[in-house]
């Protein structure tokens, strides 16, 4: 349970601190403009090489800004194309644990129990978490293995991760993104014979 | 039990969608940090107020910015200053229409942009006030002070409405603005 589908937290992080430093470079571009704009109301010139040299280092800061903005535009894409993938990701695998217990005839108790063991938790937790007996629960799963055609918990598990790995989960859909169908090309690259 | 059910009622029941990212969000709070600031903390006479300012006015520069070349949500798209679709939303939430939008509703962008030009007017007319052409001159002096009383005015509004229309969609408007996400309950429709 510990192990998430969830690269998006280190991106999250990477897109805050970018706007972070969007946000200070703008304030110092508006300290050298300010500055550039003093100066000049001054003494009206901008042939003296101070100025020249602040002028252009305002210039560089807001092209700076524009560029981190773009940079992060397409970060926070990036990010949104990826939650979108996972989302179809979890859908799908949600649909394939329905079509299984469906195929398997689980009772209500026992599609809980099911779930719970494919999250991980042992007999005991699940006792505790449905408050029943533990020797309820061990019958429960002793159930659901026979129904499944497995002979225990990781078998159980295994039909699922193999289901995953199996199928090519974007070909289903058409609206799969492309990160899903590089992923499924790997393979096959890896394939071919080294020369 | 209640492992299960919490999970599954937090995907079905609820949708989470980022709509502020982090810059929108930076940007919010910092603007509203300037605004307490040179409203209530700072000498009215003193230079750092004239920074202040200018930081305010940077803010909003850099917003309008974003707003072009921003993610969709942020963008000047998403909440077109348009006063008819303002008076349209304010209708139909009268006639019980609970529709979400994701990024600011009619009404609320009319708030957004009369915010963004208050600052920049108010912005505008103290800078005036330092240059040597309008100094002293007092129509630029009860300008500046007119419309920042506007704009305490607009906040105001601003703040009573985001408290509104959560308790009217149970989307927490606060929480988005600091997070990020919108947290959407699904009997509503999204635009």
């Amino acid at each position: 349970m510990k192990l998430r589908l969830w690269p998006g937290k280190t991106k999250e992080r990477r897109a805050t601190i970018l706007a972070g430093l969007i946000l200070l470079q703008a304030l110092c571009a508006l300290f050298f403009i300010g500055d550039v704009i003093e100066d000049f109301r001054e003494n009206g010139h901008l042939d003296n090489p101070h100025l020249l040299l602040e002028t252009v280092a305002a210039a560089a800061l807001i092209a700076g800004v524009v560029f981190l903005m773009i940079e992060l535009r397409g970060l926070l894409s990036r990010m949104s194309d990826m939650q979108i993938g996972l989302e179809i990701a979890h859908g799908h695998l949600a649909e394939v644990i329905e079509s299984f217990f469906d195929e398997w005839n689980l009772t209500i108790a026992e599609r809980d129990v099911a779930i719970m063991i494919l999250k991980g938790l042992d007999n005991d937790t699940i006792a505790q978490v449905r408050n029943t007996a533990s020797g309820t629960v061990r019958a429960q799963a002793t159930n659901i293995y026979s129904k499944s055609a497995t002979d225990g918990r990781a078998q159980f598990i295994s039909v699922f991760v193999e289901e995953l790995m199996a199928g090519d989960i974007s070909s289903g859909n058409g609206a799969g993104p492309a990160s899903m169908s590089q992923s499924t090309k790997k393979p096959a690259e890896k394939d071919r014979p080294a020369l | 039990m209640f492992i299960v059910t919490r999970q599954y009622s937090g995907r079905e029941s609820a949708r989470e969608i980022a709509v502020w990212d982090p810059l929108v969000r930076l940007i919010h709070w910092s603007l509203a940090l300037t605004i307490l600031l040179n409203g209530a903390f700072l000498d009215a006479e003193s230079k750092s107020h004239e920074w202040v300012g200018y930081i305010a006015l940077a803010l909003v520069g850099l917003r309008l910015v974003w707003a072009l070349i921003g993610p969709k949500h942020a963008r000047f798209s998403a909440f077109p200053p348009n006063p008819v679709r303002a008076i349209n939303h304010i209708r139909s939430m009268f006639e019980g229409d609970r529709t979400i939008f994701i990024s600011h509703n009619p009404i609320g962008a009319m708030m957004v942009y009369n915010i963004w030009l208050s600052v920049i007017a108010i912005g505008v007319t103290g800078y005036m006030m330092t240059t040597i052409s309008f100094f002293g001159v007092e129509w630029v002096e009860e300008a500046h002070e007119v419309i920042f009383g506007w704009l305490i005015f607009s906040v105001m509004l601003h703040v009573a409405g985001v408290l509104f229309d959560t308790w009217r969609t149970g989307v927490n408007l606060v929480r988005a603005m600091v997070n990020g996400r919108k947290n959407i309950p699904e009997w509503h429709d999204v635009i």
